[in-house]
């Protein structure tokens, strides 16, 4: 009797919970193509790991897609689909240059993961190909969104509360900005190069 | 005064030449092709990497899977399926999306030793127009060229570069190469992928290291190195490995692995007086002064050296940090033949005025090396050359010659050594030591007659052997800008009273401090 009471007082604060998240939206201006916006670190809050592995491809001298954003901890495959030889480095994460890391050299078809702990934009580059660059974006919650073409974004499923708002552009200043999220909330930023 | 003219022409002639030598090239219209950068082909272009060199072999095409690396789709000249009609349809081939062309554009500033002016000291008579200045500092325009390359499909690759402006002057350059290349022919013949490709047009002979696409900004002197004969010898050989040629060429191989050979034959182009041609009409001209044509031939061999099987056989190697250049060691061997024609006025044995030719045999003969590991370049060249030297024959009683007889032949030998150490992918230090032995070049300096100047361009070297060390660095500002430092230590030289061999200096040498900008576009 006591654990049913229990379970049932925990879906109805689920149900609570869920009634209490909402969207952020906005738009991301002063810059075209495609941006990034995530909800930074909640202090005191961790999220669990997504199991699956998304896949970097490195396809006709390019990385596809050019910007992928996960969730910290998650694992990314890389894939060489060129039949020349590619490899996969990043001079920093986040900006901090002693994450650098190098993933070396593999042939056509093969993968190499990397589980990416550490939040941030983590510049993606060839060593024999300096003009190909592809991005990741490693958001430290499971709440971020890309825009659409016209800039627009809607980060879904955000618990109402206060937050910092990170986005993120390609060759751009990224802008932070507090937010408190209640229900469906705004936030414009204006990115500058 | 003819003499000093003719000096003052070869000094500069010698320096614009050790300039302009290098005429390196790159193809920045194979970046806008696949977009991608210079640095997928070069090290520091025009130098190629491996895949470069692969990219060559293969007909100006990815060596593999071209179509899915194009950024810019060809235009096709007839439907694929027309393959089915034929010969009744054209084979269908192909162009580039967009014109392949490239251009090109250098300048330099040079700085030449205090002693440059030595050689007026041969003058005596107080006219300035015998005691021509060159100036200590010079800034000099250099060439801006055109150069357009690419594939039309079915694996015949073409390639044209030409020189729109030298010097500063108008279209007076000329044609470098211009050429189709048939790739892979041999698979017609079921030969092995690769084993027969055939080359027609005007090209640069299939030299061990390019001087036409030299990285440095002066040429390897032995590519360069004519064979005049000393006096008393009847030999004026103009020719020079690093001429272009007219003829065709079978090649098979390739440069990043295994063997290669590539076999040539071509017109001659010596030094000898060419014929008139000028009684056909419509007058038509010849690039040839004999029906003989010239043969070359190169083998080279190249062994990389990884110690993984795989990587060892893919174009470039597996490094930790990503792909780079094998670590290898190649070596090969050239041989040119050919006949220098000379025409003279003589005689009959019945004392009947006619011209008489003398065609002489001469041959070059070298071996080849390249090492390479990680950055470092080590390369080198040796090469020896031979002129049958074919002596007028005057009979007893008579005032001409009425044929020829072998006399001692003219030679010469030489080569270089290169250190090419790629600092960072931006930057690479070059140390160059280029050798030349040429006993007719050093008697011909002390002999010169003020009528009659010395036809090498090293008027007076002290000794038969002439050393030239190079250091120098090269900086690429962006991958298709670059700037070039040489300081070229000279042969040592010494100047002699026209006509004898009283010196009127001690050996000095005309240094040069050399600094190229160009760009590629």
């Amino acid at each position: 009797m006591s654990r049913n009471l229990f379970v049932t007082a925990l879906v109805v604060l689920a149900m609570c919970l869920a009634a209490n998240a909402g969207t952020i939206s906005g738009k991301v201006s002063g810059v075209s193509g495609e941006s990034v916006v995530y909800v930074d670190v909640i202090q005191g809050k961790t999220f669990p790991a997504p199991s699956e592995h998304p896949l970097m491809d490195q396809k006709g001298l390019m990385f596809t897609p050019h910007i992928m954003v996960v969730q910290a901890g998650t694992t990314v495959d890389f894939l060489n689909s060129d039949s020349v030889a590619h490899n996969v480095f990043w001079t920093s994460v986040g900006g901090n240059k002693k994450l650098t890391h190098n993933l070396g050299t593999w042939p056509k078809g093969e993968k190499r993961s990397f589980k990416f702990d550490n939040p941030g934009a983590v510049p993606l580059l060839c060593n024999v190909h300096p003009e190909m660059a592809g991005y990741i974006i490693v958001s430290p919650t499971p709440y971020f969104a890309t825009t659409d073409k016209s800039g627009a974004y809607k980060i879904e499923n955000v618990p109402d509360g206060s937050y910092t708002l990170t986005a993120w552009h390609e060759g751009a200043k990224g802008q932070s900005k507090p937010v408190t999220a209640a229900g469906d909330t705004k936030a414009d930023f204006t990115l500058s190069k | 005064m003819l003499r000093h003219r003719r000096m003052f022409a070869i000094l500069f002639s010698v320096a614009v030449l050790l300039i302009l030598c290098g005429t390196s090239q790159a193809i920045p219209a194979f970046s806008r092709q696949y977009g991608t950068s210079c640095s997928t082909c070069h090290v520091d272009f025009p130098k190629l990497n491996d895949f470069g060199k692969a990219f060559k072999d293969a007909g100006f095409k990815f060596p593999k899977d071209d179509e899915s690396f194009i950024k810019i789709p060809p235009i096709l000249l007839g439907a694929q399926a027309n393959k089915e009609l034929f010969p009744h349809s054209i084979w269908p081939g192909s162009i580039p999306g967009l014109p392949p062309i490239g251009l090109r554009y250098n300048h330099f500033f040079q700085v030449v030793s205090a002693n440059r002016n030595n050689f007026n000291l041969q003058d005596t008579t107080g006219n300035p127009a015998n005691q021509p200045f060159i100036p200590r500092t010079d800034f000099q325009t250099g060439l801006f060229s055109i150069f357009t390359a690419g594939n039309f499909g079915s694996d015949i690759a073409f390639w044209v570069d030409d020189d729109f402006s030298v010097n500063g002057a108008n279209s007076n350059g000329g044609l470098g190469d211009g050429y189709l290349k048939f790739v892979n022919v041999g698979r017609f013949l079921k030969l092995p992928t690769d084993a027969l490709s055939l080359r027609f047009g005007q090209f640069e002979l299939d030299l061990p290291f390019s001087q036409a696409r030299s990285w440095n900004l002066s040429g390897w002197d032995i590519y360069a190195q004519p064979n005049i004969g000393a006096p008393g010898q009847n030999v004026n050989n103009g020719f020079s490995l690093d001429a272009a040629a007219q003829g065709v060429e079978l090649s098979g191989g390739h440069q990043y692995r295994g063997y290669h050979y590539s076999l040539a034959i071509v017109n001659q182009n010596t030094g000898g007086t060419p014929s008139p041609g000028n009684n056909v009409s419509p007058q038509v001209s010849f690039m040839s002064d004999s029906n003989f044509k010239d043969l070359y031939g190169r083998f080279s061999y190249r062994f990389n050296l990884e110690s993984d099987p795989a990587s060892r056989n893919e174009i470039q190697a597996a490094g930790a940090t990503g792909p780079r250049d094998h670590t290898y060691l190649s070596l090969g061997t050239l041989y040119f033949y050919g006949r220098s024609v000379q025409r003279f006025s003589g005689v009959t044995t019945s004392n009947t005025p006619v011209v008489i030719t003398a065609r002489e045999p001469f041959y070059r003969v070298g071996g080849d090396f390249n090492f390479n590991y990680h950055t470092f370049n080590l390369f080198g060249q040796f090469l020896y050359g031979r002129d049958q030297n074919l002596l007028p024959l005057i009979p007893n009683g008579l005032m001409l010659p009425t044929g020829f007889t072998a006399g001692s032949p003219a030679h010469f030998s030489g080569g270089f050594l290169e250190a090419d150490y790629l600092v960072y992918p931006w930057m690479m230090t070059i140390m160059r030591w280029d050798r030349v032995n040429s006993t007719a070049d050093f008697l011909n300096g002390i002999g010169a007659d003020q009528n009659a100047p010395p036809a090498s361009p090293f008027l007076s070297p002290v000794s038969t052997v002439r050393n030239r060390f190079t250091p120098g660095i090269q900086f690429l500002i962006h991958a298709n800008i670059k700037t070039s430092f040489e300081y070229q230590i000279r042969p040592r030289q010494i100047v002699y009273a026209p006509g004898t061999n009283t010196a009127l200096t001690s050996p000095f040498r005309t240094n040069s401090a050399v600094a190229g900008l160009e760009f590629v576009y």
